[in-house]
């Protein structure tokens, strides 16, 4: 599971994220990016959401990986 | 732990459950302002002697007692079930134990910036008790194992700066054994009292704050920082004398001990200050000590990003942290704002809004670019023409600046602004239909800083 993460001090609201990952990332009315919360799997949308984070000129931009099953029970 | 002297309740190993013994059941204790019988951190001289010099403090509570290894003493904050007297209310324990545990040359920070401009419970204890602060700083500095205290001031709070100052006097004429403390001025913004801002500034001279993930990690230059405010550590000291035990006699199970708050709008000249040692009823509070008669239109709680509570309501709220938070409204740093029927308040609100929207440190986006936003709709809303459009979007607009700064300011403004449109619907409804109401033209009740914008955070 992954899921992206704004920095809010570092993020200038330049808004590549949202051009390369648009169904990761809205941009509010002033510019500055909000994630959607659903966690998606799907490859094609993790791919986009890696390029959005390397194309961050800030480095607001963060991938928190999180494991889908509770630790032991793997 | 051994050499910690314990109370004659804890020695006895006795469980007294503290609801048996609160204090509410004594009419004559449970509110009780500066020197006032039921006193606990505001005992010893009244309001009027001004600052209890050394000789007079140690006559009445004594020296502080052999405090012995920092675990015991972290045992016996744990066991009062002291949590903090600023704005979340974390168990003061478990704070010291994650700085104890995070390395070497830890630091304590006495806040006594106190930002919330109508509070003014943290500068009284520095100005009429400073030794009991600086009691409680040595406690908690025993309790980490810290070998330097530092006490975070705004410039401008001179009563505070005062009373410490001659109190760190007496202390070295009476060769007190002490640690080093040093007394800190820095900007007066509402957000520099935050304790991720106090470590920026300390680190970097820069109030501004920081995520709470970093502040967490790095602490002033590196070392672990324990922060508590003024009244925070004056529980401290009483704590270590008196026991945990003690301690719990007044307040709740849920929120032990006696807190602070402070009167501010519609009321009597006088004192403001007073200490709560029971689960008193706001309401016996307003009549006892600001001279109403019957439920104001509203109360402020918490702070100038607190939450509004209809007045008839709040005259029934028990005034303790934990039955507080059950009804969803935080203690904060316990201010109780009077809002009185003459005045109107969306257009409180709406200069609330506009002086936290002006007291943004501008590091996020959504925080510095939407403050001004939500500001300038509760202006509309409370002194133009707006219609339901212009409400929802406002509403829609809060939703969306909401959690996403990198402190908390954003969500207390967007709390104060729901709040404010639920508790005064009715008046939303009369100023959506025929535009601002004669109250709206009332002169401010809760008076907010001017000049600080240019103050910077330096």
């Amino acid at each position: 599971m992954a899921q992206l993460a704004v920095d809010p001090l570092r993020c200038k609201g330049r808004g590549i994220c949202a051009l390369i990952a648009p169904r990761q990332i809205d941009l509010d009315e002033w510019g500055f990016p909000m994630v959607s919360s659903d966690e998606s799997e799907d490859p094609a949308t993790l791919r986009r959401a890696r390029r959005a984070v390397a194309a961050c000129p800030e480095r607001a931009l963060r991938l928190v990986l999180r494991s889908s099953t509770r630790p032991g029970e793997a | 732990m051994n050499t910690v002297r314990a109370s004659p309740l804890f020695s006895s190993g006795r469980w007294i459950p503290a609801a048996a013994l609160e204090v509410d059941g004594n009419p004559d204790q449970a509110v009780a302002g500066v020197g006032e019988p039921g006193s606990r951190v505001l005992a010893g001289p009244r309001l009027l002697a001004g600052m209890e010099p050394l000789r007079d403090h140690l006559e009445r509570l004594g020296p502080l007692p052999e405090l012995g290894n920092a675990a015991g003493i972290r045992e016996y904050v744990e066991e009062s079930g002291l949590q903090g007297r600023g704005g979340s209310g974390f168990p003061v324990a478990a704070k010291m134990r994650a700085v104890a545990a995070r390395g070497p040359r830890p630091l304590v920070v006495v806040n006594g910036s106190e930002s919330e401009p109508a509070s003014r419970k943290d500068r009284t204890l520095m100005a009429l008790r400073p030794h009991l602060v600086l009691d409680g700083a040595a406690v908690a500095a025993a309790a980490v194992n810290a070998d330097q205290i530092i006490v975070q001031l705004h410039r401008g709070a001179g009563d505070a700066m005062a009373g410490l100052v001659r109190a760190q006097e007496e202390r070295r004429r009476a060769r007190l054994p002490e640690l080093q403390v040093e007394i800190s001025c820095g900007p007066p913004r509402y957000v520099a009292g935050e304790s991720s801002a106090i470590i920026h500034f300390l680190e970097d001279g820069d109030a501004r704050p920081l995520t709470d993930r970093r502040a967490a990690r790095a602490g002033v230059h590196g070392r672990p920082t324990l922060v508590h405010n003024a009244e925070t550590m004056s529980h401290l000291a009483l704590i270590a004398r008196r026991g945990p035990w003690w301690f719990r006699l007044a307040g709740t199970i849920g929120a032990p001990g006696s807190s602070l708050v402070t009167l501010a709008g519609a009321i009597p000249p006088g004192q403001r200050v007073f200490e709560v040692g029971g689960a008193v009823k706001l309401g016996r509070l307003l009549s006892e000590r600001a001279g109403l008669s019957a439920p104001p239109r509203a109360v402020l709680l918490g702070g100038y990003a607190g939450a509004w509570v209809d007045g008839a309501a709040a005259w029934e709220l028990t005034l303790a942290r934990d039955q507080l938070s059950t009804e969803g409204i935080s203690f904060g740093c316990g201010l109780l704002g009077i809002l009185p029927w003459e005045a109107c308040g969306l257009a409180e609100t709406a200069r609330l809004l506009a002086y936290l929207a002006g007291e943004s440190a501008r590091q996020c986006g959504p925080c510095a670019f939407g403050l001004p936003r939500l500001a300038e709709g509760m202006t509309a809303l409370a002194f133009g023409r707006v219609g339901r459009r212009e409400v929802r979007q406002l509403l829609r607009r809060s939703a969306i600046v909401a959690g996403r700064g990198a402190c908390h300011h954003p969500d207390g403004a967007v709390l104060l602004l729901h709040h404010a449109l639920a508790v005064f619907e009715d008046d939303v409804e009369r100023h959506i239909r025929r535009g601002p109401c004669d109250r709206a033209a009332h002169l401010p009740t809760f008076r907010v800083p001017t000049a600080a914008p240019e103050a910077g955070w330096r």
